[in-house]
């Protein structure tokens, strides 16, 4: 690969002094590494690799000369899916386990062991209640939570055999699902059963095995995902429209800087709250600093700026040049999304890395272990390690960027219907009458092959100019938070419709709907309108995209969007072109199977016609007329 | 001379040079592409185990005097002058098979090519990457070789390195300090535990 310019790196141009700080010092990022990584292997970009058993490892070669089969006889059909099933498993794994973490704190916390939690948003509760059938009228809110995290825990299990939240779907895809038997069962079991399945000597059919990742996948997407978000919404409230700034310069230069980082909100929450407690504040100033400053990285950000406002100092690719800085106290990991490279880094500057679960322990880091029962007592204890860092940041080593980005968040399902006006009316009104020719979900992560930020920005904005309302979630959302795109003046890039419709309600062309497991939001709002319609949900003019994915949850969130029915495009190359039945079920064949299918495209503006085309094919069918696009000046 | 210098104690047997080789010399140069074209792109470079889990990447050495040349009967093997490099003109080559049986390194194969516009089977062997090297890159198996078991440049120069670190050996072993490993320790605790499994299988 031609070495690329520093600066081509990134379209963040907060970025852009610490990538040439991190040069300077010699302090090796991401990109480095992928330099150092190219050429990539041949066999491994193609899924043609297998390692599940010790006959192998074993691979096929992609140019026909032998082997064409591994000392099992698999062929590359089956590798590519064993292989690809194989991620689907850990992507779902990697949600729901958030999501299992998630019911143990509302089941604590209704049995009142937990120090620091409370039930905030209580008509959630009531609502989940009601749709497991739980008795709700005269009974104290933690007697209904403690049985709905218990009713929770069974989806994980194998004695209900169903997942709740998959009733949510129009009956068409519920029948759907049943005809081709992928309705998902249970969180677990559809995990271990990949596992099982892609065991040496087990599934050699392609298709079939390929059939159970999808049912994995809906597991995560209507399971272990959705009650990651609905019970985050019961504990720490359902988010609104709130208003903060991104990208590096959240930083400040006379506080203490905290980072959180990772996926899970429950630490990160009582982080905040300690943060904003008195006694902490006190211990700040006494130590010479103006107060405490907490910014977050991935998804824990997105979870804290979705229900509290707190800025976001930047996404997936940022993590390490947060720590160049040289400006951060204490940067404070859950898990997932960390980058083993954080406590080297972390050790060239006064930083504390501070790992918090016992799932994600590093070696050069400090450890204070969550634990719900004294939650808030840990977060006061990891707010005070960094205060006390303060003294030692030295100022010849900071660099805080300049010029935050505005950006407004928050926008739940619930948000959205309140913005509304109440009902989900007027959007489907609008998208009737083609004001808004569809919705496209942008979603997933950054990915150092491709320049950073760029392809979900460009992609975002070549959509909305053609009156297609963008929703996104993760690090998706943060990339467009950075480029301006979420605040309502943004909807003069729009087309004049959708301008028109987001300035009426006072709106972003682009909505922030949370984390990465709050894709689960995005799959409501679509059932939902497809519900009103009494159409399924791949009738509707909606598209996914993942411009930049990189990782295994990725896809798992693609797998359970195209199984519930919607197109989605990924701008990365997955694994599987060393197969070219395993690549023409996935961009062909399953659009028979699930009425929707994989399409993948590097280039954005190209991924932003293929996504129009789509829309505008569905619109037709459904009998919508589309007016004319006039393209904003 | 420059050259592709080949540390046969590096090589764990990835075939990822073969990949890369292949794709070099595919007519869309890209991975993704080159696995759909018609011919299929052959490698030139071919890593072959030896004993036990040794292996080795064989290839054309580009030697001189060059015996392939001497008896090729239609001319298609000339020598670059400026670079050493043997090269096989595709168009003139008669498939008669003689290079293959007076290289004494078995490094020329033969396969369809999608150079020429008939369909036949063609000698096929490295070209040192004659097209890269034009662009001051190196050539494709060099690149893609991630355990130091291929480097390129001036053969002397190399030679030079590997030279010193015998030296460095021989010179701690007299010294009485602990003798420095030639490969990597990890590769060195693999191919060990590698090499007794497979004697294992040889007792049986």
């Amino acid at each position: 690969m031609i070495k690329k310019e520093l600066l081509e790196r990134t379209i963040d141009q907060s970025a852009h002094p610490i990538l040439e700080k991190a040069a300077e010092e010699h302090i090796e990022t991401a990109w480095d590494r992928l330099e150092a990584q190219e050429p990539q292997c041949g066999y491994g970009l193609l899924g043609i690799c297998c390692r599940n058993c010790a006959m192998g490892p074993c691979r096929i070669d992609p140019f026909g000369d032998s082997p064409t089969r591994g000392v099992c006889g698999a062929d590359s059909d089956i590798i590519v899916a064993r292989n690809l099933s194989r991620m689907i498993a850990a992507g779902a794994a990697a949600h729901s386990d958030h999501g299992r973490d998630i019911v143990e704190v509302l089941h604590l916390t209704a049995e009142g062991k937990t120090l620091g939690y409370k039930i905030t948003d209580e008509e959630k509760l009531k609502r989940l209640a009601q749709e497991y059938n739980i008795l709700t009228d005269t009974r104290p809110k933690e007697e209904i939570a403690k049985e709905l995290a218990e009713k929770a825990m069974e989806e994980f299990g194998m004695v209900k055999n169903t997942i709740q939240f998959a009733e949510r779907v129009p009956d068409k895809r519920k029948d759907l699902w049943k005809n081709v038997g992928i309705w998902p069962r249970s969180i677990d079991r559809e995990i271990v059963e990949i596992m099982h399945r892609t065991h040496i000597g087990v599934g050699a059919d392609y298709a079939n095995i390929l059939l159970h990742g999808l049912r994995a996948s809906l597991s995560d997407g209507w399971g272990g995902s959705m009650l990651a978000t609905e019970f985050s919404d019961i504990l720490f409230g359902t988010p609104e429209p709130k208003e903060t700034s991104v990208n590096l310069a959240v930083l400040k230069e006379d506080m203490v800087n905290i980072i959180v980082h990772g996926h899970n909100p429950v630490l990160s929450e009582m982080v905040v709250d300690a943060s904003r407690d008195q006694e902490m504040i006190d211990l700040a100033k006494q130590k010479g600093a103006n107060g405490i400053n907490i910014g977050g990285i991935c998804c824990t950000s997105n979870e804290l700026l979705m229900r509290r406002g707190i800025p976001v100092a930047g996404n997936f690719l940022v993590q390490e040049l947060a720590l160049i800085t040289g400006a951060i106290e204490a940067m404070v990991v859950d898990y997932q999304c960390l980058m083993p490279s954080l406590p080297s880094i972390a050790s060239c500057y006064h930083t504390k890395l501070i790992t918090t679960s016992p799932k994600a322990k590093m070696r050069g880091a400090m450890h204070m272990e969550f634990e719900p029962e004294r939650a808030y007592e840990i977060g006061k204890n990891i707010v005070r390690e960094a205060i006390e860092n303060y003294e030692n940041r030295n100022s010849n080593k900071v660099n805080i960027p300049k010029n935050p980005v505005k950006l407004i968040a928050g926008f739940s399902t619930e948000a959205i219907i309140k913005a509304l006006g109440g009902t989900a009316q007027p959007l489907i009104d609008a998208i009737t009458a083609g004001k808004i020719r569809g919705i496209a979900a942008l979603v997933g992560c950054n990915n150092p092959k491709i320049k950073h930020d760029y392809n979900h920005v460009t992609l975002a904005k070549k959509l909305i100019e053609n009156d297609i309302l963008v929703v996104e979630t993760g690090c998706s959302a943060i990339a467009c938070g950075k480029a301006g795109l979420l605040v309502p003046e943004a909807a003069d890039q729009a087309g004049e419709g959708l301008k028109e419709i987001a300035k009426a309600l006072g709106i972003p062309p682009v909505l922030h709907m949370g984390s990465c497991v709050d894709i689960s939001r995005i799959m409501n709002v679509a059932a939902a309108i497809a519900n009103a319609l009494n159409v399924d949900i791949s009738d509707l003019p909606v598209a996914g995209a993942a411009p930049e994915w990189m990782s295994e949850k990725a896809v798992s969130i693609g797998s359970y969007v195209v199984a519930s029915g919607i197109f989605t495009v990924l701008g990365a190359i997955p694994p599987v072109l060393g197969s070219k039945n395993v690549t023409t079920l996935l961009t062909q064949g399953l659009n028979d199977v699930v009425g929707a299918t994989f399409a993948v495209e590097p280039d954005p503006e190209k991924e932003a016609e293929l996504i129009i085309n789509h829309i505008e094919k569905k619109r037709k069918a459904l009998g919508l007329t589309t007016p004319p696009i006039a393209a904003p000046m | 001379m420059k050259n592709v210098y080949i540390k046969p104690e590096n090589c764990i047997g990835c075939k990822h040079c073969e990949v890369a080789c292949a794709v070099e010399h595919s007519e869309t140069k890209n991975l993704y592409t080159a696995i759909s074209e018609e011919p299929l792109p052959a490698s030139k470079i071919h890593v072959m185990p030896t004993f036990g889990v040794m292996t080795y990447p064989g290839k054309c050495m580009h030697c001189d005097p060059t015996p392939c040349i001497n008896v090729c009967p239609s001319g298609a093997i000339t020598k670059d002058p400026s670079m050493g490099t043997i090269l096989i003109n595709e168009e003139k080559c008669i498939e008669c098979g003689m290079c293959a049986i007076a290289c004494p390194f078995n490094a020329v194969s033969f396969n369809p090519s999608w150079r020429i516009s008939i369909e036949r089977e063609i000698a096929n062997k490295c070209d040192n990457c004659h097209e890269r090297i034009t662009k001051d890159l190196i050539p494709a198996c060099v690149e893609a070789c991630k355990t130091g078991a291929l480097s390129y440049g001036d053969i002397n120069e190399l030679i030079k390195k590997e030279r010193r670190a015998v030296g460095r050996t021989a010179a701690q072993f007299a010294a009485a300090v602990p003798i420095e490993e030639k490969i990597p320790a990890l590769l060195k605790v693999w191919r060990d535990m590698a090499l007794s499994m497979s004697q294992v299988g040889e007792k049986i």
